[in-house]
């Protein structure tokens, strides 16, 4: 396989790839390295962090907590325990630059912004990230009626409070306008209608889904034109149904693994794959084996997200950061945070991504991370149901990153190459005429200095 | 978008982007060529509950439908025999009794949406319910009239749809000393100085320099612009409040910026809305009242007209979780000196008459509002903008 052609697949399938991993794959033909993907992806392990220390308040009802810690305890346990998903958020970042499961964790992330959903629960969202990572190759059929029993979505989009007679239609609405068919693909009655198929569905204190009967509507609904006794998942079979549920994920697939601009006959070939039986696995082999994904005008077209922007330079040069809400900050720059979606539709991706200010912070991210340049920017505050939270923005102003580099890594790999083979490595877009120009101009005082120059550089925002 | 239609329907390319030295060209750009008047957009995003905001004290169907949400008649600040103010919009009804306020009730469109997000696109491109537009009505402005990125400024880092226009956005920054300090970096000075043309070869990478080309002369612009005037009122503490004082001083300074976008979130009142609800109002109408006088004791607000809307209303009935379902049709607020119909515009929303879905109808197209504004605050060919010709409505 072309040098070209193995990074333009790890980069869609993971987040790059590194001069040894490249070269043990050179000669290897496309169809055993896709597959050896997908192999290496069906071992994987959840991500856990160590919770124990809450053991005392883990699903705990008020009543029984009231007994054993005082108002103030109780607070300070809990507000600790939401802090965790921030922890979270770091485990899952450091999971992403791990070489192990690749094309499952990217796919992980990947569900993340389709299956959109938020708690701060850090017992929830972490069984909720797993789910995504357990069907993230999986049936998608299992996967989103699973996902829709998550207690995280159950909150999320108010399912806990669809009850019989008073149907709270947020999650009918978002299970078809994001999840799985896109606007215009049904009625206003079809949601009316599922919403009732969904009342009574809620969770247990430990997180067990359970439907309350007492709230569940047994009655005839009307969807998509059939009727029947229907409960959610009649529902989400209905919905599995129309093929356009097919076209609307593998649109989504399409924007996000192959290019930004839809080929409508590519589109149509892969839904109906996809359609056959809704398996994610196939789906992927099929794409990946295809000549037309290493078409060139699928390679290096893409924006990054800010999470394969991060994650990618740390392929190049591992970081550790010392201080890890670090992390976060450069998150919230750049629009991304992990596990705190900007809203249910999730983030919009491509040029999106982009406006003055996340553009000058994107390239000015291998200098922070790497060459000890000074933040100047304003933490972003959030939109979000807690206004007081939105409230306390902190001031971060002219401050340096604390990190840990590992430029041993990069020497090691990258050391001896001349620095035509390092802008290969690097670069995957086509070179903008005058840069390469400066490029070529440019004194090269090491290659630890060129590669942060050469991540520096719009061309290097795309993959 | 392909380079051969981004030559063809970019007017701006061959003025800007495709002369050598085309990054300074944007810095030499004549003075705009209309008046000062500005424009304000504030967006209340998540579905303000519009019921329960200008209340419908003497209506049956209000307390009827809202057994445990209504507010108490004794708890409103009435303004006329049917309708009132919620009670934490007493700098609000303060601006209605000196004539500053203007609310058009029943605002939405014809089949409304009730997804938070396409609403808010619906809104931000002023499209039809069934039409998908990628711009929006603001970005189009600039990119018309405006010439400059810099001729919207949404305060936020990031840029919303509003602001996007085909080939020309709008500029994002809460900041602009730290606007001006990214762009620039002598790295991507350096990058930039080699630039002979723009390259705009593969629409991506095209758009990402243009960006950059963008960012660096708004930035210098904004940030040295807005330094001749600096805020002594003392706003609510709070990012709203904050970005209301940065949007006085860039009015203040005569920023040659026309419309300003700020968006307020927290509005999604699904579950417990009561007291939810009232504090996001209080913030708003306290930060408002502050900003109103910052700009009257700089003898500006004569030129800005503020606009408040929320992307739709909420279902006239509660929900069992003592909040509030999407709904459809909400009222707009409009904020300034030269209002024409001072206090309620048209009459308040007919709780008797429901859509299917039991929420309001719309009597008013919001397009109808945008359209107004274009025509008699901004004065520019409004149907151009909005892509079809709207009949215009006679509050300014």
């Amino acid at each position: 396989m072309k040098q070209k052609h193995i990074q333009h697949l790890y980069w869609r399938a993971s987040f790059g790839i590194d001069v040894k991993q490249f070269e043990s794959l050179k000669s290897t033909s496309k169809k055993k390295i896709v597959s050896k993907l997908i192999t290496d992806s069906k071992e994987f392990k959840n991500l856990e962090l160590d919770l124990s220390e809450f053991d005392s308040i883990k699903y705990k009802s008020y009543k029984e907590l009231k007994d054993k810690f005082t108002e103030e305890e109780l607070q300070k346990l809990t507000n600790k325990r939401n802090r965790k998903v921030r922890d979270l958020n770091y485990a899952w970042i450091y999971r992403l630059s791990e070489p192990k499961s690749l094309l499952r964790e990217k796919m992980t992330l990947f569900w993340a912004n389709v299956f959109v959903c938020r708690d701060n629960d850090v017992f929830f969202i972490q069984d909720y990230n797993n789910t995504l990572r357990k069907y993230a190759l999986g049936d998608f059929r299992v996967f989103v009626k699973q996902i829709a029993k998550q207690p995280s979505m159950l909150k999320y989009l108010n399912n806990k409070q669809n009850k019989k007679r008073k149907p709270n239609e947020n999650f009918a609405r978002e299970l078809m306008e994001l999840f799985t068919l896109g606007v215009g693909n049904y009625t206003e009655q079809d949601i009316q209608e599922s919403a009732r198929a969904f009342t009574g569905w809620t969770h247990k204190k430990n997180g067990d889904f359970y439907l309350q009967k007492s709230q569940h509507d047994f009655d005839e609904k009307t969807f998509f034109g059939k009727t029947g006794n229907f409960d959610g998942d009649d529902i989400i079979d209905i919905i599995l149904e129309q093929k356009q549920c097919a076209r609307f994920i593998c649109d989504k697939i399409y924007r996000y693994f192959i290019n930004p601009k839809v080929d409508k006959k590519r589109l149509e070939e892969i839904t109906n794959i996809f359609y056959k039986d809704y398996n994610i696995s196939n789906l992927m082999e099929h794409i990946f084996t295809s000549k037309w994904f290493y078409n060139d005008e699928n390679i290096g077209v893409k924006i990054k997200s800010p999470i394969e922007l991060l994650v990618g330079i740390q392929k190049v040069v591992p970081v550790t950061f010392d201080k890890k809400q670090q992390l976060n900050y450069l998150q919230k720059m750049m629009g991304q945070t992990l596990l705190y979606p900007d809203n249910v539709a999730g983030w919009k991706g491509g040029k999106s991504w982009i406006d003055s200010n996340t553009l000058m912070f994107r390239m000015k991210l291998p200098s922070l991370l790497l060459s000890n340049a000074i933040i100047n920017l304003e933490e972003k505050g959030e939109f979000e149901d807690s206004f007081e939270k939105y409230y306390k923005g902190e001031k971060q102003r002219n401050k340096y990153l604390k990190i840990t580099k590992n430029w041993e890594f990069f020497d090691k790999q990258n050391q001896n190459l001349s620095s035509k083979e390092l802008i290969d490595l690097l670069i995957l877009s086509k070179l903008d005429k005058d840069t390469a120009t400066f490029l070529e101009n440019l004194e090269i005082k090491s290659n630890r200095n060129f590669c942060v120059q050469l991540m520096s550089i719009p061309e290097y925002q795309l993959c | 978008m392909e380079r051969r239609d981004f030559l063809k329907q970019s007017t701006l390319a061959s003025s800007l982007f495709f002369v050598p030295n085309f990054v300074k060209a944007f810095e030499n750009v004549s003075k705009s060529t209309f008046k000062h008047k500005k424009l304000v957009i504030i967006q209340l995003s998540g579905g303000n509950d519009g019921l329960n905001t200008i209340i419908p004290y003497t209506n049956d169907f209000y307390f009827k439908n809202r057994p445990k949400l209504a507010i108490p008649k004794n708890n409103i600040i009435k303004a006329t025999d049917e309708l009132g103010f919620h009670e934490n919009l007493a700098p609000l009804k303060n601006l209605y009794d000196q004539g500053y306020l203007s609310v058009i009730n029943n605002v939405g469109y014809p089949n409304p949406n009730r997804s938070h997000f396409r609403s808010t696109d619906i809104w931000q491109t002023a499209s039809s319910a069934d039409e998908y537009v990628t711009s929006g009505w603001v970005g189009r402005f600039i990119e018309k009239y405006g010439k400059n990125p810099y001729t919207g400024i949404e305060l936020d880092d990031s840029l919303s749809l509003i602001m996007k226009g085909e080939n020309v956005n709008g500029i994002a920054t809460k900041n602009p000393n730290i606007l001006f300090a990214n762009t620039n970096t002598a790295y991507f000075k350096k990058v930039l100085e080699q630039q002979t043309d723009a390259h705009l070869s593969e629409h991506n990478l095209g758009y990402l320099y243009k960006t950059m080309i963008e960012a660096k002369s708004s930035a210098k612009y904004i940030y040295e612009t807005s330094k001749t005037y600096k805020s002594n009122l003392e706003y609510p503490n709070n990012p709203f409040g904050k970005q209301l004082k940065t949007t006085a001083e860039f009015i203040n300074s005569d920023l040659d910026s026309k419309v300003y976008y700020v968006s307020m979130g927290g509005f999604d009142t699904h579950a417990n809305q009561v007291n939810r609800q009232s504090r996001l109002l209080k913030t708003y109408s306290e930060s408002i009242a502050v900003f109103v006088n910052d700009l009257k004791k700089n003898d500006t607000f004569k030129d800005t007209l503020i606009l408040t809307f929320s992307e739709f209303g909420r279902r006239v009935q509660q929900n069992a979780a003592g909040g509030t379902d999407h709904g459809a049709a909400n009222n707009v607020f409009l904020i300034g000196e030269n209002l024409k119909k001072k206090g309620f515009y048209n009459d308040a929303p007919n709780l008797g008459n429901l859509d299917s879905n039991g929420d309001l109808m719309h009597t008013v197209d919001f397009r109808t509002i945008y359209a107004t504004i274009l025509d008699k605050w901004l004065q520019v060919d409004d149907a151009s903008i909005l892509n079809k010709s709207f009949s215009k409505l006679n509050f300014i």
